[in-house]
Order: structure tokens, then sequence, then C-alpha cells
């Protein structure tokens, strides 16, 4: 598994953890509170916000744990690819694969990463175009705003995840042009 | 609609450089090692610029490194038969 490929499937690990923790508690105090708070939207703001706001920092704190992992389990590869070739250099030897130069480019981002990138998120846009679709549906048909905030709010959570699950594919499937 | 197939001789090419490794290929051509073994498989097809820049690196043509085929789609002409 390459580089992009453990990054983004933290990346989906963490937002799928974020938006399920997020139905629990919004239902869970739906049932204690009741049709009551479809009409309290500053509950939901503050829910959404909060959420946001934890959502950024456990993406960084996991983001930050995978890099260090991932230095030190690079280094540690670099050393032994060194010993490989037995004269302190990395040489062209390489362990599991891997030459030290292939270890210190893992998170250089080239033409395919940028279209792979590129590709996804023009499909995530549909599903936050769609989520925007229906909220405006559910406002026509007279339903309390906080189900627009919400429908609002939890496709613009799924695209990041389907933008994060498609790159997935395409690093896995290939990428082709057009 | 003639479909069309392109193949690479990527590897053959590594091959005659003296067993150039992919990490050496993707140092050169300034990628990830993770590009060229998708190329290599057909995976991704490289933009015209890296495409010159693996044709540079082995010192050849683009039509030494890339090939297509054109292979004509039957499957419209059997269905409009129908």
């Amino acid at each position: 598994m390459s580089y992009q490929e453990k990054r983004i499937g933290v990346s989906v690990v963490s937002g799928l953890l974020i938006l399920v923790s997020y139905c629990i508690y919004g239902v869970s105090r739906f049932k204690v509170v009741g049709t009551g708070l479809l009409t309290d939207l500053r509950f939901w703001a503050t829910t959404m916000l909060v959420t946001i706001g934890l959502g950024i920092a456990v993406m960084m704190l996991i983001q930050i744990i995978l890099h260090i992992y991932l230095a030190i389990s690079s280094e540690v590869k670099k050393e032994i690819a060194k010993k490989i070739a037995g004269d302190g250099t990395c040489g062209s030897k390489s362990y599991q694969g891997r030459s030290c130069e292939d270890l210190e480019m893992m998170d250089k981002e080239d033409e395919m990463d940028k279209l792979i990138s590129l590709k996804a998120s023009n499909y995530s846009f549909g599903v936050i175009g769609f989520g925007f679709v229906a909220s405006l549906v559910t406002l026509y048909f007279r339903l309390p705003p906080a189900i627009m905030l919400n429908i609002m709010f939890v496709s613009f959570m799924l695209a990041s995840l389907l933008e994060e699950l498609l790159q997935l594919r395409f690093y896995r499937k290939g990428i082709y042009h057009g | 609609m003639a479909r069309m197939v392109i193949s690479n001789n990527i590897r053959k090419l590594r091959f005659f450089q003296e067993e150039m490794t992919q990490q050496e290929l993707a140092k050169k051509t300034g990628v990830t090692r993770q590009t060229i073994v998708a190329i290599e498989n057909g995976k991704y097809f490289p933009s015209l610029e890296l495409a010159f820049r693996i044709a540079y690196v082995f010192h050849t043509t683009l039509e030494e490194v890339f090939s297509y085929e054109m292979i004509k789609d039957t499957t419209n002409e059997e269905s409009n038969h129908d």
C-alpha cells in the first residue's frame, strides 16, 4: 500500500467516525427532546460547528500520528537498505522493493495525483449539488429548516467521504483521461 | 467508432538500460515510483510532457516507448444490425 493510499485510508476512517458520531448524537438528542428540536436552529448550528471543529482537530491529530509513524518506519527501512548496500549509502539496493530515494519521495505529488484529486472532486461536487437541491426541496414542502440544514451538512460530509473513496479506487484500479 | 489501445515498452527499455529501476526512472522524470508503476501496468496514461520525458531518459523517440493500436468496435455495429 502506497503512502497516498495510507493517508486516504486514515482520512476515510476518521471522516466516517465523525459522521457516525454526529448522527448518533443528533438522534439521541432528538429522542430526548422530541420534535421541538427540529425548530431549534441554534442547537443544530452549535452541534455542526462543534462537529466541524472536532473533525478538523481529529483529522490533524491522526495525520500527525500517521506522519510520525511513516517517518519512523521509513528511517528504519533506510537503515536496513544501507546495511544491505554495505557501503553506508542507499545505492540501488532496496528493502521490501523500496530504495532510500523511494522512501524519501513518498509524499511528493505529481501529475497522476493531481488528476486523481481533480476527478474525485468533480464527483464530490455532484453530491454537494444534489444535497443542496434536496435541501431546497424540503423547504418547498415546508419541512422544518433543521432538516434542510442536516441534509446540507450530511451531503458535505458524504461528498468528502466519496472524494476520498474515489481517490482510493483510482489509485488501485488506475485512472484515464477523458 | 474504433477503440484505441495504448501500450508501452517501458519495462523492456528499462531492461536494456542496464535494468534501470522504476525509482531511477521516476527520479529522472520527476514523478513518483507509483506513477511509473501505473504507467507500466497501463493503469495511467501520462501527459505528453511526461511521455517525452520518459523517451528522453531512454534516448529514444516517443513511438519507441508508446504505441497504439486501433481496434474496430464491433459491439455497436452488431447492435445496429439487430
